[in-house]
Order: C-alpha cells, then structure tokens, then sequence
C-alpha cells in the first residue's frame, strides 16, 4: 500500500494528512510537504493520521526534523491508530506531541 | 523453507512488509504482535537497504522466510551486504527519550522499535550471508 499525502495552510495552522503506510520509501515526500509548509512559518503543525495504518521510524525522524527547524512549532497529531500510538509511546515521542481526537480549531 | 527474494532497495519493504503479516495470520498472532512483528522487520530491511546496501556501494538481494513451529513464528531475513549486526547500533539513552523532540539524536529508534516489537531478535554471518531471526511466541500473542 503506498501513502497518499495533502497538505493546507490555514491561519496559522498547516494540515497535513497521511493515508497509507509511512516508511522509509514513501517518508523523503512526506519530508518534503513539511518542508514546504513550514515555509509558511506555522504555529501548529496538524497532522491528521486516522487512515495512516503503519510508520516506522522513518516518520518520528521527520518530527524531530519539523521540531529542528522550527522550535517552536506546536505538534498535534490527530486520531492516530493505537498502533502508532503505542509507537508514540514506546519513543517518548508522546510527551513532544499534542496527540488529540479532533484538530485544534485555531 | 522457501525464501521470497526481492531486490535490495527500499521498494522491497511494503511486499516485505506484506509477507511478514500474512506469516503472522497463519501463525495466529493477534494484530497488535502483528504490528510490531512488521514494524521490526521494515526497521531491519530499512537498516540493511540503506546501510548494508545503499551507503556501502552494494547491490543485492533480500530474502525473506517464515518458519511456523508450535510454539513460535521465525521470521528470517538475510542479505549479502555490509555487515550489520544490530548489537553495533546505539540504542538511544533512556535519558534521551525525555528530551524535547528538537534535541532527539536521531538514530536509534528503529533498533529500539526492532527490538522491542518481537521476543527475540538474533543475527548470525554464515558464509557472507547475514541472517536475522525475529522471533515471536504465539502463545503469549494469540
């Protein structure tokens, strides 16, 4: 199964959305759409995981990435699959995210 | 036992990826050992495309097998590439998965993902061939 990726500017807020597998072969676009829309200089970065049904590492050096380039960034990653969350956990990566059921309205 | 072979790029992980699931719904584990059976073995191809091929000038196969016996699920994954051994990775310090996301070193994690998705993760060099063996007990994960 491949990944299919979008991506919206909203405010302050870029949305980005996975559906799919996230590994290392389909991760350098994903890098890329963060890339671009931290180009904006958001103040969240939303990302919306529902159908995201696998990432392996390669998808947590990503956040570290977006974290990197811009410090501040608040990370929210929405309805993740308990799967990922357990990933989350395993990683410490949940206490540097905001993991939530819903987007922020902001 | 048979072993599926595929080239050794990072194409090969979602049919690998693929194999390992269909392995792991013979043997009867539950989705969650499923999961992480699959997560550790896409973290170890990844290791070895990348490292073990990739970055070494190298190009070969992956072969993958799954052997089903009464008590566990073996999943093997060999490769003819730089030698690896999962042990020379640095897992990251208990202290660092606190850090703030920003400071993360960024290696490590898949090790760590590996190795805690199965019960065993072995590794052995047998003429010029590496082998990994991810190991789960289907009792404890039926």
């Amino acid at each position: 199964m491949a990944l299919d990726i979008s991506s919206e500017v909203i405010g302050k807020s870029a949305h980005v959305t996975l559906s799919g597998e996230l590994d290392s072969s389909t991760a350098p676009s994903v890098r890329q759409i963060v890339d671009k829309v931290l180009a904006d200089s958001p103040i969240n970065l939303i990302l919306h995981l529902e159908n995201l049904s696998f990432m392996a590492s390669a998808g947590l050096r990503i956040l570290i990435f977006a974290k990197q380039k811009a410090p501040d960034l608040k990370v929210y990653v929405v309805k993740p699959q308990e799967t990922i969350l357990e990933t989350l956990r395993k990683t410490g990566f949940y206490s540097g995210v905001y993991v939530v059921d819903e987007a922020p309205v902001v | 036992m048979e072993l599926q072979s595929y080239p050794g790029d990072l194409d090969a992980l979602a049919p690998i990826r693929e194999f390992v699931k269909n392995a792991a719904q013979r043997a009867g584990l539950n989705r969650k050992a499923t999961y992480n059976l699959c997560l550790a073995v896409d973290e170890i191809a990844t290791n070895v495309i990348t490292h073990g091929y990739e970055e070494a000038g190298l190009q070969g196969d992956l072969r993958i097998g799954a052997e089903i016996k009464p008590e566990r699920l073996i999943i093997y994954l060999e490769d003819t590439g730089k030698s690896y051994h999962p042990d020379s990775f640095e897992l990251p310090a208990l202290e660092d998965l606190d850090e703030p996301l920003e400071a993360r070193p960024i290696g490590g994690l898949g090790i760590l993902l590996a190795k805690s998705g199965v019960d065993e993760l072995n590794y052995s060099e047998v003429d010029n061939k590496h082998v990994h063996q991810f190991i789960v007990r289907r009792d404890q994960h039926a």
